[in-house]
């Protein structure tokens, strides 16, 4: 087994705060129905979260240990370097966007923001990549699965029918 | 006599033969990208064959629903993000072996073995599809229970390196299966109040989170780490590592087949349990589990692909779905005019052996595109992570949008996303979360359901289950997994010669 | 691949050719209450593909499922109420008054068509020690909790029939829920059941396969398709009041859709649901064909709300009293 590992930054903190975590949930898996019968809702939640609980407090347990005997520096590196954090913000801003500009728009926003970030080639070859990602993507799944992806600021489902008149003919 | 003629029906049009070439090819890659899922693919055929046909329009389904199941592998050996959820325990040894350097020989072996799985799979259908369903129908709400227990021992497999830790997360697991209206009495649970809570989280939101996303985090501090160089002079395996696996994958073939013809149980569960007991009963693998065993590899394909077959064991025999997937076939065969149900066999016995020799087809299809092309794929890897790691986000994104059409689903897949990536920076695994979601609401259900139907009572409860045979070895297997597999036994015995 | 890649994109392009600035201009989206491959989406997915032929445009039909169909309910409610949103849903909105599930029903809607009732029947294990309503009722009744009888939690068929049988006569039975009527049948054949309300059209197979035996109709009068099981107000003519009643499927669209919209989609989908395929469809799955639209589909729906919110509420398995919404007793 790999109990070598050193300890993150952090480690102590998530630890604390499973425990935290699993304790509001038993709180609240009471409060589902407290014990009124063994078929109730909450009697499951209540087992689950007890044992999470149990679970946590053993991890707490043995970071504190470990912390005692801990001489090694071990790998120090930081869990999130400037990049991620970057990236994880516009991760944050395409998700929020997604309805308001509508699947095209966002997704071309965030894949030539995040092509930029962190691929660094040219910006028109950025761009041909973007561009043919999105149209498979595109093709794939809201014509061949019909899945209605956000429409936003584009008017899809216009365009669409006006090329079908175009080609199709009225019917 | 006539079975063969039945059966051969789709082996003599060439236009049958087509589609389901056309099916099994278009179903791996529909397996591949996560989010796209057969069940999807199989429902919007439905209104799409409407007009068909029905062997044209069952040919089509058979060939997706064959290479989808198998499809999520691919995705799950290369990038650490299965394809559905049939492929989660195929990730815990493939991508190791990827990481290896031996992707190709991964998808090959893994294409084999699905084939032998599928045929073990479509065997038991032919030859006993009867008996095994009036097996499966005698499973009462208390066996299931057990064997729901049975896989969430599972835990202490896919807890690396502790195991508190992976208790922990597979308690959480079973927490966010319980999330929404309770289905048996409409009771909120963990709602806040929430109206989009009341559906609960989806579960294939957070299998995305936690495989896609978190790995696409992960990756983002390794930028620099170049991709591996893959050795692709042998995709189709040596005779001999066949052979030598061809124990095992009969063994967790036949897990696939009893899990897999379980109403309501699916190819999920029986790949995670046949990759727990490959790992329970394999003494000397070359590579440990965990770090690219191709025992690891083999069991959950196999028993993935068996249990495609063995899902349409109720179905055919009783008109009940074995998994999500089935159930479409079932709508379908309705809306063409056919009467699923326990007269199908009897009045319409063309439709079984049609089924099974489109399902042995589909097969060979399987074997064909599997082992060619690969070469092609497995560039994925080597594409710069700089386009990569963006696309598979995006695909992420899309993928959880499509489930309910809904930005709900995507909020919470990224949400499990971070939490994943820190989990698995902290030690903890995000398997056993994902098997605590699959498998909680197959616990909670049916022990509530067995203590009503005890009247409450936990002393007639446990002498029921003492006195079925059935629940009986499902229990004593508990139990000796319990006490002797998992480490409970090691801390124990460390602890007594440490008192001694 | 690409064969279905082609014919897809056609079928697209091709429905979508039709004249412009008429209804419907674009896409038209269907809203499935319940999951795919169960019967409301079934029946969503049999009738909708000619009623697609009719007005030109595809019906792109999504599942969304949740809070027995309450999550599908609210977000078509949500969207513009221009009749390109179609809700197709089953008989529970009309009970979540009642159930706590939100103050919303089909009187936010107006209804395109109700197009088939389904039919209650009970069934039983055949290792049951009974083959007749009487023969249950002397059985129950002198073996209380003994009987368990399969549910689909409140406020679904089989609890709204038990409810109904408990006002003439009394039946302590121990209910068991599932997930769905057909986890509930699977229950039934498996014996972890004796006892369960069905709809007829979900039982019939497992009825001429002698797998379960029919006990008695919940109708007021007997079926063509099971004509010797016999109809529950033959024995019991007080529950005359409550019957016809049964599960239904339906398509409707938001309250303040334009008429012309309105009237488009009655053509479309009336038309369709009188397709010879189509009424097949429903005679031999036990569904009672209606295809009823206007007033006489809202005052179905009325009647279908107060006998089931009284019914629920009077066994006690209600949160709220229909008196607090203004739904009058049957």
């Amino acid at each position: 087994m790999h109990t070598t590992r050193s300890k993150r930054p952090g480690e102590d903190i998530f630890g604390l705060a499973t425990l935290a975590v699993s304790i509001v949930l038993l709180w609240q898996s009471y409060e589902i129905s407290g014990f009124s019968a063994l078929s109730s809702p909450g009697s499951f939640p209540m087992a689950c979260s007890a044992v999470m609980v149990l679970g946590s407090l053993l991890v707490v347990r043995d970071n504190v240990r470990r912390n005692r005997q801990a001489t090694t520096t071990g790998d120090r590196m930081p869990i999130i370097t400037l990049t991620g954090v970057i990236f994880m913000a516009l991760i944050l801003a395409y998700a929020l966007l997604l309805e308001p500009l509508g699947f095209l728009l966002s997704s071309f926003l965030f894949l030539m923001a995040g092509m930029m970030l962190l691929y660094r080639g040219g910006v028109v070859k950025t761009l041909g990549i973007v561009l043919l990602a999105l149209a498979i993507i595109y093709v794939v799944f809201r014509l061949i699965f019909q899945v209605i992806l956000p429409e936003g600021v584009i008017p899809e489902r216009q365009i669409m029918a006006a090329l079908g008149n175009l080609f199709g003919g009225a019917r | 006599m006539e079975a063969l003629q039945y059966f051969l029906i789709s082996w003599l049009d060439p236009w049958l033969v087509f589609l389901l070439a056309a099916g099994t090819f278009a179903g791996i890659y529909i397996g591949a990208i996560p989010g796209l899922s057969v069940t999807m693919a199989v429902s919007i055929l439905i209104s799409f064959t409407f007009s068909w046909q029905v062997n044209d329009a069952l040919c089509l389904m058979i060939g997706i629903f064959v290479g989808g199941v198998y499809g999520g592998a691919r995705t799950a050996i290369l990038l650490n993000i299965p394809g559905g959820p049939s492929s989660i325990a195929t990730a815990l040894d493939g991508y190791p072996l990827a990481q290896r350097g031996e992707a190709g020989e991964a998808i090959g072996l893994s294409t084999v073995m699905s084939v032998v799985g599928g045929f073990v799979g479509i065997l038991a259908l032919a030859l006993a599809a009867p008996s095994i369903s009036d097996f499966a129908l005698g499973f009462q709400p208390r066996d299931f229970m057990l064997l729901a227990i049975l896989g969430i021992l599972l835990v202490g497999s896919l807890a690396g390196e502790s195991l508190a830790k992976g208790v922990v997360a597979g308690a959480f697991g079973m927490l966010i299966g319980t999330v929404g209206l309770d289905p048996l009495t409409a009771e909120e649970r963990f709602t806040f109040g929430m109206v989009q809570l009341w559906s609960g989280i989806s579960f294939i939101a957070v299998m995305i989170g936690m495989f896609g996303v978190s790995e696409v985090l992960f990756q983002l501090r390794h930028m620099d780490k170049v991709a591996v160089k893959q050795d692709l002079s042998r995709i189709v395996p040596r005779w001999s590592s066949v052979r030598k696996m061809l124990p095992l994958s009969l063994q967790t073939s036949t897990i696939g087949v009893g899990v897999g013809a379980l109403p309501g149980v699916g190819g999920d569960i029986a790949a995670l349990m046949a990759y727990d007991y490959a790992k329970r009963t394999t003494r000397n693998p070359e590579v440990p589990f965990g770090q690219g065993a191709k025992e690891g590899l083999v069991a959950p394909e196999t028993a993935n692909s068996s249990a495609v077959g063995a899902s349409f064991i109720p179905m055919l025999t009783l008109g009940i779905p074995g998994d999500a997937v089935t159930a479409i076939f079932i709508g379908a065969l309705f809306i063409h005019g056919l009467n699923p149900g326990p007269m199908l066999m009897i009045e319409q016995p063309h439709m079984f052996w049609f089924i099974v020799g489109g399902l042995v087809l589909a097969n060979i299809f399987l074997l064909i595109f599997g082992l060619t092309g690969i070469k092609i794929f497995t560039r994925i890897v080597e594409i710069p992570k700089g386009i990569l790691l963006p696309l598979i986000l995006l695909l992420s994104v899309v993928g959880a949008y499509a489930l309910n059409n809904s930005v709900t689903d995507v909020y919470w897949m990224l949400g499990f996303g971070v939490l994943g990536f820190f989990m698995k920076e902290y030690g903890y695994q995000v398997g056993p979360v994902i098997l605590g979601v699959i498998l909680s609401r197959l616990i909670d259900e049916n022990w509530r359901r067995a203590i009503i139907s005890e009247q409450e009572s936990l002393g007639s409860f446990f002498a029921n289950m003492l006195t079925s045979p059935l629940s009986l070895v499902l229990f004593l297997t508990v139990i000796v997994i319990l006490l002797s597999q998992t480490p409970l036994l090691g801390h124990a015995r460390r602890a007594l010669s440490r008192a001694k | 691949m690409k064969a279905t890649f082609i014919a897809v994109v056609s079928a697209v392009v091709v429905s979508a050719g039709a004249a412009v600035a008429e209804f419907p201009e674009r896409d038209l989206q269907g809203i499935i209450q319940w999951g795919a491959g169960g019967s409301t989406d079934v029946v969503m997915r049999a009738v909708t593909p000619h009623a697609e032929e009719i007005l030109g445009r595809s019906v792109v039909m999504t599942n969304r499922t949740g809070g027995a169909g309450a999550i599908a309910t609210r977000f078509v409610a949500s969207q513009r109420a221009d009749g390109y949103t179609l809700l197709m849903g089953a008989e529970n909105p009309q009970t979540y008054k009642v159930m706590g599930l939100g103050d919303m029903d089909y009187s936010d809607f107006t209804p395109i068509t109700i197009l088939a009732r389904g039919v209650p029947v009970i069934v039983a294990n055949t290792d049951a020690p009974f083959d007749d309503f009487a023969g249950m009722i002397e059985y129950v009744q002198a073996n209380p909790g003994q009987i368990r009888v399969g549910s689909t939690g409140p406020g679904g068929v089989p609890s709204v029939v038990t409810a109904m049988l408990e006002s003439a006569v009394e039946l302590p039975m121990t209910a068991v829920p599932y997930d769905g009527d057909g986890p509930a049948q699977t229950a039934l054949m498996g014996g972890a059941v004796q006892v369960l309300p069905a709809v007829m059209g979900a039982a019939i197979e497992n009825i001429r396969a002698g797998r379960v035996k029919p006990i008695v109709l919940i109708d007021n009068q007997r079926n063509d398709l099971l004509p010797d099981v016999p109809a529950v107000t033959e024995t019991h003519p007080e529950l005359e009041k409550f019957l016809p009643w049964g599960p239904f499927f339906g398509i409707f669209v938001a309250k303040d859709t334009p008429e012309e919209a309105v009237a488009k989609l009655r053509e479309a989908f009336g038309t369709s649901a009188e397709q010879e395929g189509f009424r097949q469809l429903m005679d031999d799955r036990g569904f009672v064909h209606m295809n009823i639209t206007g007033e006489e589909a809202e005052d179905f729906l009325t009647r279908f709300q107060s006998v089931t919110s009284w019914l629920v509420y009077d066994a006690g398995v209600a949160k709220n009293s229909p008196e607090d919404f203004g739904i009058a007793r049957p």
